[in-house]
């Protein structure tokens, strides 16, 4: 797809989100290829897979347009609302995984070449950390992943969680803890065990 | 503050790992994406309309908008017009429908004088 000279260059996104709102026809197409890239990778890092991931950032994004009438400036930025709206969804979604956790995600791969190797070790590796998320409860799932996946500062992730900044630093520490615990036992499949791979 | 956790090292990695994913967003994502704001879009009752749909906006519909309007006008101005000084044609057409009588029964000869109408039909 071909982006033409943007005409919201220097806009703020809720700017862009506001001529939506009033029925701009090219609003919607700017504030997706500035959006999008970034919704896609926090569900990917969530989720561990494409399909479940795009999916998700679809669903955050068509909550984004339906929001957009009633969106109320200066209440938050967008970019704060689409993390936590996200960050919810792959939560969502994690919940059900619960229970039904890797059984048939990682398949031999057909090619036994090294780089093929090393492409399924690193999508199981996701899958597994993923899956592990799956595991802790939900806002300690989530305090995670915006620390440790999005690279966030506590300050931001207590205002995406609506949370103080103390309460990040609880929720992150035992987080991290619990999954560290959750992934001790598949240290050998995923390769971790010892010097060689599997 | 961080534990010394030996299974530290592995999730650190892991993390890393997820960061440096590169992910981009496929056409075909793109496009469902915009097809959902187009439905919602259309679906929007469009703001910067709301301001012209009063009572006023609302009778001008009804009665389809300015050309029909000042159409009427014409007509009520017309209308008076004949009223007062109704042309013979009028006249004869009053006449041959409902009967000389009549005209002179709806005006009071005062009136009539005053207006400068001969009602002697």
């Amino acid at each position: 797809m071909t982006v033409s000279q943007d005409p919201f260059a220097g806009a703020p996104d809720e700017a862009l989100l506001i001529a939506f709102a009033n029925g701009d026809g090219q609003a919607a197409r700017f504030l997706t290829a500035r959006l999008l890239p970034r919704v896609l990778a926090q569900a990917t890092r969530m989720m561990g897979n494409a399909t479940e991931a795009e999916d998700v950032a679809q669903d955050a994004m068509m909550r984004l347009w339906k929001v957009a009438a009633d969106w109320r400036q200066n209440e938050a930025q967008v970019s704060t609302w689409l993390y936590r709206v996200t960050a919810n969804l792959c939560t969502d979604r994690l919940r059900k995984r619960r229970g039904a956790v890797s059984l048939d995600q990682v398949a031999e791969p057909l090619d036994d070449s090294p780089s093929v190797r090393a492409q399924m070790q690193t999508r199981a590796r996701m899958m597994a950390l993923s899956d592990a998320l799956a595991q802790l409860p939900e806002r300690q799932a989530q305090a995670v992943s915006l620390r440790h996946l999005e690279g966030l500062s506590n300050p931001d992730i207590a205002q995406i969680m609506d949370i103080s900044v103390r309460s990040v630093e609880s929720l992150t520490a035992r987080g991290k803890r619990a999954l560290a615990d959750l992934m001790a036992g598949r240290k050998a499949e995923l390769g971790y065990d010892d010097d060689q791979p599997e | 503050m961080t534990m010394t956790n030996p299974n530290d090292d592995m999730l650190d990695d892991l993390f890393a790992q997820a960061r440096e994913a590169d992910v981009k967003p496929s056409d075909a994502l793109m496009a469902r994406i915009l097809s959902d704001a187009d439905d919602v879009q259309g679906a929007m009752q469009p703001e910067q309309t709301v301001a012209t749909s009063g009572l006023w906006a609302r009778i001008l519909d009804a009665l389809g908008g300015w050309p029909a309007v000042s159409g009427l006008a014409a007509a009520t101005v017309a209308g008076v017009w004949i009223g007062v000084a109704p042309p013979s044609s009028v006249q004869d057409l009053t006449a041959s429908l409902v009967g000389d009588e009549v005209s002179v029964d709806l005006f009071s000869t005062g009136l009539a004088f005053d207006t400068g109408v001969s009602v002697d039909g």
